[in-house]
Protein backbone atom coordinates (compact mmCIF):
# COMPACT_ATOMS: atom_id res chain seq x y z
CA UNK A 1 0.00 0.00 0.00
CA UNK A 2 2.91 2.34 0.62
CA UNK A 3 4.39 2.04 -2.86
CA UNK A 4 1.76 4.15 -4.70
CA UNK A 5 2.06 6.86 -2.09
CA UNK A 6 5.80 6.82 -2.50
CA UNK A 7 5.26 7.10 -6.23
CA UNK A 8 2.88 10.01 -5.71
CA UNK A 9 5.38 11.85 -3.55
CA UNK A 10 8.14 11.11 -6.04
CA UNK A 11 5.98 12.43 -8.87
CA UNK A 12 5.12 15.56 -6.89
CA UNK A 13 8.77 16.23 -6.18
CA UNK A 14 9.64 15.66 -9.82
CA UNK A 15 6.87 18.06 -10.92
CA UNK A 16 7.89 20.70 -8.41
CA UNK A 17 11.53 20.46 -9.37
CA UNK A 18 10.97 20.64 -13.10
CA UNK A 19 11.14 24.17 -14.27
CA UNK A 20 10.04 23.94 -17.87
CA UNK A 21 8.05 26.87 -19.10
CA UNK A 22 5.18 26.07 -21.42
CA UNK A 23 3.27 28.64 -23.45
CA UNK A 24 0.20 29.98 -21.71
CA UNK A 25 -2.03 28.56 -24.49
CA UNK A 26 -1.28 25.05 -23.25
CA UNK A 27 -2.25 25.73 -19.67
CA UNK A 28 -5.79 24.66 -20.48
CA UNK A 29 -4.49 21.24 -21.45
CA UNK A 30 -2.66 20.96 -18.18
CA UNK A 31 -5.67 21.91 -16.10
CA UNK A 32 -7.73 19.30 -17.93
CA UNK A 33 -5.00 16.74 -17.45
CA UNK A 34 -5.00 17.44 -13.71
CA UNK A 35 -8.76 17.12 -13.61
CA UNK A 36 -8.72 13.87 -15.57
CA UNK A 37 -6.02 12.43 -13.35
CA UNK A 38 -7.91 13.33 -10.19
CA UNK A 39 -11.11 11.93 -11.65
CA UNK A 40 -9.46 8.67 -12.54
CA UNK A 41 -7.80 8.44 -9.15
CA UNK A 42 -11.04 8.94 -7.27
CA UNK A 43 -12.80 6.63 -9.69
CA UNK A 44 -10.20 4.01 -8.88
CA UNK A 45 -10.68 4.47 -5.14
CA UNK A 46 -14.46 4.21 -5.53
CA UNK A 47 -14.10 1.06 -7.62
CA UNK A 48 -11.81 -0.39 -5.00
CA UNK A 49 -14.35 0.35 -2.31
CA UNK A 50 -17.18 -1.05 -4.41
CA UNK A 51 -15.13 -4.17 -5.06
CA UNK A 52 -15.25 -3.71 -8.84
CA UNK A 53 -11.68 -2.53 -9.23
CA UNK A 54 -9.93 -3.57 -12.41
CA UNK A 55 -6.40 -2.37 -12.86
CA UNK A 56 -6.63 -2.53 -16.65
CA UNK A 57 -9.65 -0.27 -16.65
CA UNK A 58 -7.96 1.98 -14.15
CA UNK A 59 -4.68 2.42 -16.00
CA UNK A 60 -6.21 2.63 -19.45
CA UNK A 61 -8.86 5.06 -18.12
CA UNK A 62 -6.19 7.21 -16.56
CA UNK A 63 -4.16 7.68 -19.71
CA UNK A 64 -7.06 7.63 -22.10
CA UNK A 65 -8.98 10.23 -20.16
CA UNK A 66 -5.98 12.53 -20.03
CA UNK A 67 -5.36 12.08 -23.75
CA UNK A 68 -9.02 12.61 -24.59
CA UNK A 69 -9.26 15.73 -22.50
CA UNK A 70 -6.12 17.14 -24.04
CA UNK A 71 -7.36 16.25 -27.51
CA UNK A 72 -10.69 17.92 -26.85
CA UNK A 73 -8.98 21.04 -25.65
CA UNK A 74 -6.69 20.95 -28.68
CA UNK A 75 -9.67 20.61 -31.00
CA UNK A 76 -11.45 23.42 -29.16
CA UNK A 77 -8.48 25.73 -29.59
CA UNK A 78 -8.38 25.04 -33.31
CA UNK A 79 -12.13 25.30 -33.80
CA UNK A 80 -12.35 28.46 -31.75
CA UNK A 81 -14.82 26.86 -29.37
CA UNK A 82 -14.05 26.38 -25.71
CA UNK A 83 -14.48 22.61 -25.92
CA UNK A 84 -12.23 22.07 -22.93
CA UNK A 85 -15.13 23.41 -20.87
CA UNK A 86 -17.02 20.23 -21.76
CA UNK A 87 -14.16 18.13 -20.43
CA UNK A 88 -13.90 20.21 -17.29
CA UNK A 89 -17.63 19.95 -16.76
CA UNK A 90 -17.77 16.21 -17.30
CA UNK A 91 -14.72 15.51 -15.16
CA UNK A 92 -15.89 17.89 -12.47
CA UNK A 93 -19.28 16.26 -12.21
CA UNK A 94 -17.76 12.80 -12.14
CA UNK A 95 -15.24 13.89 -9.58
CA UNK A 96 -17.94 15.12 -7.25
CA UNK A 97 -20.03 12.02 -7.83
CA UNK A 98 -17.10 9.74 -7.13
CA UNK A 99 -16.20 11.60 -3.97
CA UNK A 100 -19.84 11.51 -2.86
CA UNK A 101 -20.00 7.75 -3.42
CA UNK A 102 -16.73 7.23 -1.56
CA UNK A 103 -18.03 9.30 1.33
CA UNK A 104 -21.25 7.30 1.54
CA UNK A 105 -19.49 3.99 1.41
CA UNK A 106 -17.08 5.08 4.12
CA UNK A 107 -19.94 6.38 6.22
CA UNK A 108 -21.87 3.12 5.97
CA UNK A 109 -18.74 1.18 6.84
CA UNK A 110 -18.10 3.33 9.89
CA UNK A 111 -21.71 2.88 10.89
CA UNK A 112 -21.47 -0.87 10.44
CA UNK A 113 -18.28 -0.99 12.50
CA UNK A 114 -19.83 1.03 15.27
CA UNK A 115 -22.90 -1.17 15.15
CA UNK A 116 -20.76 -4.29 15.36
CA UNK A 117 -18.75 -2.88 18.25
CA UNK A 118 -21.92 -1.92 20.03
CA UNK A 119 -23.29 -5.36 19.45
CA UNK A 120 -20.03 -6.86 20.73
CA UNK A 121 -20.02 -4.66 23.79
CA UNK A 122 -23.65 -5.47 24.50
CA UNK A 123 -23.05 -9.13 24.14
CA UNK B 1 3.64 -22.75 -6.11
CA UNK B 2 2.45 -21.76 -9.44
CA UNK B 3 -0.50 -19.98 -7.96
CA UNK B 4 1.68 -18.09 -5.55
CA UNK B 5 4.05 -17.11 -8.30
CA UNK B 6 1.26 -15.82 -10.49
CA UNK B 7 -0.25 -14.02 -7.56
CA UNK B 8 3.09 -12.43 -6.79
CA UNK B 9 3.44 -11.53 -10.40
CA UNK B 10 -0.04 -10.09 -10.49
CA UNK B 11 0.59 -8.17 -7.34
CA UNK B 12 3.82 -6.73 -8.58
CA UNK B 13 2.28 -5.85 -11.92
CA UNK B 14 -0.65 -4.19 -10.26
CA UNK B 15 1.66 -2.34 -7.95
CA UNK B 16 3.79 -1.32 -10.86
CA UNK B 17 0.84 0.05 -12.78
CA UNK B 18 -0.38 1.89 -9.75
CA UNK B 19 3.09 3.25 -9.20
CA UNK B 20 3.27 4.56 -12.73
CA UNK B 21 -0.16 6.14 -12.48
CA UNK B 22 0.69 7.75 -9.19
CA UNK B 23 4.02 9.03 -10.45
CA UNK B 24 2.35 10.53 -13.52
CA UNK B 25 -0.40 12.07 -11.45
CA UNK B 26 2.08 13.43 -8.93
CA UNK B 27 4.14 14.86 -11.73
CA UNK B 28 1.14 16.50 -13.35
CA UNK B 29 -0.13 17.99 -10.12
CA UNK B 30 3.27 19.14 -9.00
CA UNK B 31 4.10 20.58 -12.36
CA UNK B 32 0.86 22.48 -12.61
CA UNK B 33 1.31 23.72 -9.05
CA UNK B 34 4.75 24.94 -10.00
CA UNK B 35 3.42 26.58 -13.09
CA UNK B 36 0.58 28.18 -11.21
CA UNK B 37 3.02 29.48 -8.63
CA UNK B 38 5.18 30.93 -11.37
CA UNK B 39 2.12 32.46 -12.93
CA UNK B 40 1.01 33.86 -9.62
CA UNK B 41 4.40 35.43 -9.06
CA UNK B 42 4.55 36.69 -12.59
CA UNK B 43 1.01 37.96 -12.24
CA UNK B 44 1.80 39.80 -9.03
CA UNK B 45 4.97 41.16 -10.58
CA UNK B 46 2.99 42.12 -13.63
CA UNK B 47 0.41 43.76 -11.46
CA UNK B 48 3.06 45.73 -9.67
CA UNK B 49 4.59 46.76 -12.96
CA UNK B 50 1.18 47.60 -14.29
CA UNK B 51 0.39 49.75 -11.28
CA UNK B 52 3.73 51.46 -11.62
CA UNK B 53 3.09 52.02 -15.30
CA UNK B 54 -0.34 53.34 -14.48
CA UNK B 55 0.99 55.85 -12.00
CA UNK B 56 3.68 56.92 -14.42
CA UNK B 57 1.12 57.25 -17.14
CA UNK B 58 -1.12 59.32 -14.92
CA UNK B 59 1.81 61.51 -14.03
CA UNK B 60 2.65 61.87 -17.68
CA UNK B 61 -0.92 62.75 -18.53
CA UNK B 62 -1.05 65.31 -15.75
CA UNK B 63 2.24 66.73 -16.92
CA UNK B 64 1.01 66.85 -20.49
CA UNK B 65 -2.17 68.58 -19.44
CA UNK B 66 -0.17 71.09 -17.47
CA UNK B 67 2.05 71.59 -20.52
CA UNK B 68 -0.98 72.11 -22.67
CA UNK B 69 -2.41 74.64 -20.25
CA UNK B 70 0.88 76.48 -20.11
CA UNK B 71 1.20 76.40 -23.88
CA UNK B 72 -2.29 77.78 -24.24
CA UNK B 73 -1.47 80.48 -21.76
CA UNK B 74 1.76 81.28 -23.57
CA UNK B 75 -0.12 81.43 -26.85
CA UNK B 76 -2.74 83.72 -25.40
CA UNK B 77 -0.06 86.01 -24.01
CA UNK B 78 1.80 85.96 -27.30
CA UNK B 79 -1.39 86.90 -29.08
CA UNK B 80 -1.98 89.69 -26.62
CA UNK B 81 1.52 91.02 -27.16
CA UNK B 82 1.07 90.81 -30.88
CA UNK B 83 -2.15 92.74 -30.64
CA UNK B 84 -0.49 95.40 -28.54
CA UNK B 85 2.40 95.63 -30.93
CA UNK B 86 0.13 95.74 -33.90
CA UNK B 87 -2.06 98.42 -32.45
CA UNK B 88 1.03 100.35 -31.42
CA UNK B 89 2.62 100.04 -34.84
CA UNK B 90 -0.64 100.76 -36.56
CA UNK B 91 -1.27 103.86 -34.54
CA UNK B 92 2.29 105.00 -35.01
CA UNK B 93 2.07 104.33 -38.72
CA UNK B 94 -1.27 106.02 -38.84
CA UNK B 95 0.07 109.05 -37.04
CA UNK B 96 3.15 109.38 -39.22
CA UNK B 97 1.03 108.79 -42.27
CA UNK B 98 -1.52 111.31 -41.18
CA UNK B 99 1.15 113.86 -40.36
CA UNK B 100 2.81 113.33 -43.72
CA UNK B 101 -0.50 113.54 -45.50
CA UNK B 102 -1.42 116.68 -43.65
CA UNK B 103 1.92 118.18 -44.59
CA UNK B 104 1.46 117.20 -48.21
CA UNK B 105 -2.04 118.55 -48.26
CA UNK B 106 -0.90 121.79 -46.69
CA UNK B 107 1.79 122.12 -49.29
CA UNK B 108 -0.64 121.34 -52.07
CA UNK B 109 -3.08 123.82 -50.68
CA UNK B 110 -0.34 126.37 -50.58
CA UNK B 111 -0.77 127.18 -46.94
CA UNK B 112 2.91 126.93 -46.37
CA UNK B 113 5.98 128.31 -47.95
CA UNK B 114 7.45 125.38 -49.81
CA UNK B 115 11.12 124.98 -49.89
CA UNK B 116 13.19 122.05 -50.86
CA UNK B 117 14.71 119.97 -53.53
CA UNK B 118 12.78 119.64 -56.68
CA UNK B 119 12.85 119.90 -60.42
CA UNK B 120 12.29 122.71 -62.84
CA UNK B 121 10.74 122.06 -66.21
CA UNK B 122 10.70 124.56 -68.95
CA UNK B 123 8.19 124.23 -71.75
CA UNK B 124 8.96 126.36 -74.74
CA UNK B 125 7.19 126.77 -78.02
CA UNK B 126 8.83 125.00 -80.87
CA UNK B 127 10.83 126.87 -83.41
CA UNK B 128 8.88 128.61 -86.03
CA UNK B 129 8.26 126.18 -88.86
CA UNK B 130 7.53 127.89 -92.13
CA UNK B 131 6.27 124.66 -93.68
CA UNK B 132 3.55 124.25 -91.14
CA UNK B 133 0.60 126.41 -91.83
CA UNK B 134 -0.90 125.99 -88.40
CA UNK B 135 1.01 127.57 -85.51
CA UNK B 136 -1.00 125.40 -83.10
CA UNK B 137 1.24 122.52 -84.12
CA UNK B 138 4.22 123.89 -82.30
CA UNK B 139 3.04 126.08 -79.48
CA UNK B 140 2.50 124.97 -75.90
CA UNK B 141 -1.12 124.40 -75.12
CA UNK B 142 -2.78 124.31 -71.78
CA UNK B 143 -3.35 120.56 -72.30
CA UNK B 144 0.41 120.04 -72.26
CA UNK B 145 0.67 121.94 -69.04
CA UNK B 146 -2.18 119.86 -67.67
CA UNK B 147 -0.47 116.62 -68.54
CA UNK B 148 2.68 117.84 -66.93
CA UNK B 149 0.88 118.94 -63.80
CA UNK B 150 -1.04 115.68 -63.49
CA UNK B 151 2.09 113.62 -63.94
CA UNK B 152 3.88 115.67 -61.34
CA UNK B 153 1.04 115.34 -58.86
CA UNK B 154 0.77 111.62 -59.39
CA UNK B 155 4.49 111.26 -58.90
CA UNK B 156 4.25 112.87 -55.51
CA UNK B 157 5.16 116.48 -56.10
CA UNK B 158 4.42 118.39 -52.95
CA UNK B 159 4.11 121.84 -54.38
CA UNK B 160 3.91 123.07 -57.93
CA UNK B 161 4.32 126.49 -59.32
CA UNK B 162 4.10 127.81 -62.85
CA UNK B 163 6.09 130.89 -63.63
CA UNK B 164 6.33 131.53 -59.91
CA UNK B 165 2.61 131.16 -59.28
CA UNK B 166 1.56 128.35 -56.97
CA UNK B 167 -0.82 125.88 -58.53
CA UNK B 168 -3.29 124.78 -55.90
CA UNK B 169 -5.70 121.92 -55.70
CA UNK B 170 -8.49 124.16 -56.81
CA UNK B 171 -6.54 126.15 -59.37
CA UNK B 172 -7.79 126.40 -62.88
CA UNK B 173 -5.90 126.70 -66.10
CA UNK B 174 -7.38 128.05 -69.24
CA UNK B 175 -6.15 128.38 -72.74
CA UNK B 176 -6.23 131.85 -73.82
CA UNK B 177 -4.77 132.02 -77.27
CA UNK B 178 -1.01 132.24 -77.08
CA UNK B 179 -1.12 132.56 -73.32
CA UNK B 180 -2.65 130.48 -70.54
CA UNK B 181 -4.58 131.80 -67.64
CA UNK B 182 -3.93 130.39 -64.21
CA UNK B 183 -6.34 131.52 -61.54
CA UNK B 184 -7.00 134.65 -63.49
CA UNK B 185 -3.38 135.53 -64.17
CA UNK B 186 -2.08 135.29 -67.65
CA UNK B 187 1.22 133.63 -68.34
CA UNK B 188 3.01 133.57 -71.69
CA UNK B 189 5.36 130.95 -72.96
CA UNK B 190 7.87 129.75 -71.94
CA UNK B 191 6.34 128.12 -68.95
CA UNK B 192 8.62 127.31 -66.10
CA UNK B 193 7.05 124.63 -63.96
CA UNK B 194 8.64 124.11 -60.62
CA UNK B 195 7.84 121.10 -58.48
CA UNK B 196 9.06 120.32 -55.00
CA UNK B 197 9.47 116.66 -54.32
CA UNK B 198 11.74 113.70 -54.78
CA UNK B 199 13.52 114.87 -57.90
CA UNK B 200 14.74 111.42 -58.90
CA UNK B 201 11.21 110.03 -58.83
CA UNK B 202 9.77 113.01 -60.60
CA UNK B 203 12.31 112.95 -63.39
CA UNK B 204 12.04 109.24 -63.79
CA UNK B 205 8.27 109.37 -64.03
CA UNK B 206 8.35 112.22 -66.53
CA UNK B 207 10.91 110.43 -68.65
CA UNK B 208 9.03 107.18 -68.91
CA UNK B 209 8.92 105.70 -72.39
CA UNK B 210 5.81 107.14 -74.00
CA UNK B 211 5.46 109.36 -70.98
CA UNK B 212 4.75 113.04 -70.74
CA UNK B 213 8.07 114.25 -72.05
CA UNK B 214 7.86 111.98 -75.09
CA UNK B 215 4.36 113.18 -75.85
CA UNK B 216 5.38 116.83 -75.52
CA UNK B 217 8.39 116.27 -77.75
CA UNK B 218 6.08 114.70 -80.29
CA UNK B 219 4.11 117.90 -80.23
CA UNK B 220 7.24 119.84 -81.21
CA UNK B 221 7.62 121.39 -77.80
CA UNK B 222 11.01 122.08 -76.36
CA UNK B 223 11.18 120.49 -72.93
CA UNK B 224 14.04 120.93 -70.61
CA UNK B 225 14.35 119.28 -67.23
CA UNK B 226 16.70 120.29 -64.50
CA UNK B 227 17.18 119.24 -60.98
CA UNK B 228 17.19 122.00 -58.48
CA UNK B 229 18.70 121.75 -55.07
CA UNK B 230 16.69 124.47 -53.56
CA UNK B 231 13.36 125.70 -54.75
CA UNK B 232 11.34 128.11 -52.78
CA UNK B 233 7.72 128.91 -53.33
CA UNK B 234 5.84 131.55 -51.49
CA UNK B 235 2.64 130.63 -49.77
CA UNK B 236 -0.51 131.73 -51.37
CA UNK B 237 -2.11 134.75 -49.91
CA UNK B 238 -5.76 134.17 -49.97
CA UNK B 239 -7.38 137.26 -51.22
CA UNK B 240 -10.88 137.50 -50.12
Amino acid sequence: MWLPFLGLIFGLALGLLTNIQIPSIYENYLSIAVLAALDTLFGGIRAQLQQVYDDKVFVSGFFFNIALAAGLAFLGVYLGIDLYLAAIFAFGVRLFQNIAIIRRILLTRIDEKRHKRNKNSIE
Amino acid sequence: MKKKNSKENFFSRKQFQLLIVCVVMGFIIGYSYNLAKDNREAGSANKELFEQEETYREELIAQQERNKELTDEANALQEKIRKYEKSFVASKKDYTKLVEEAEDLRLLLGDLNSEGKGIRITLQDGDYDPKSANPNDYIVHESHVFKMLNELKISGAQAIAINGQRVLANSYIRCNGPVITIDGKQHPAPFVIEAVGDSATLIASLNLNGGVVDQLLNDNIVVSLEENQKLSMPKVKVES
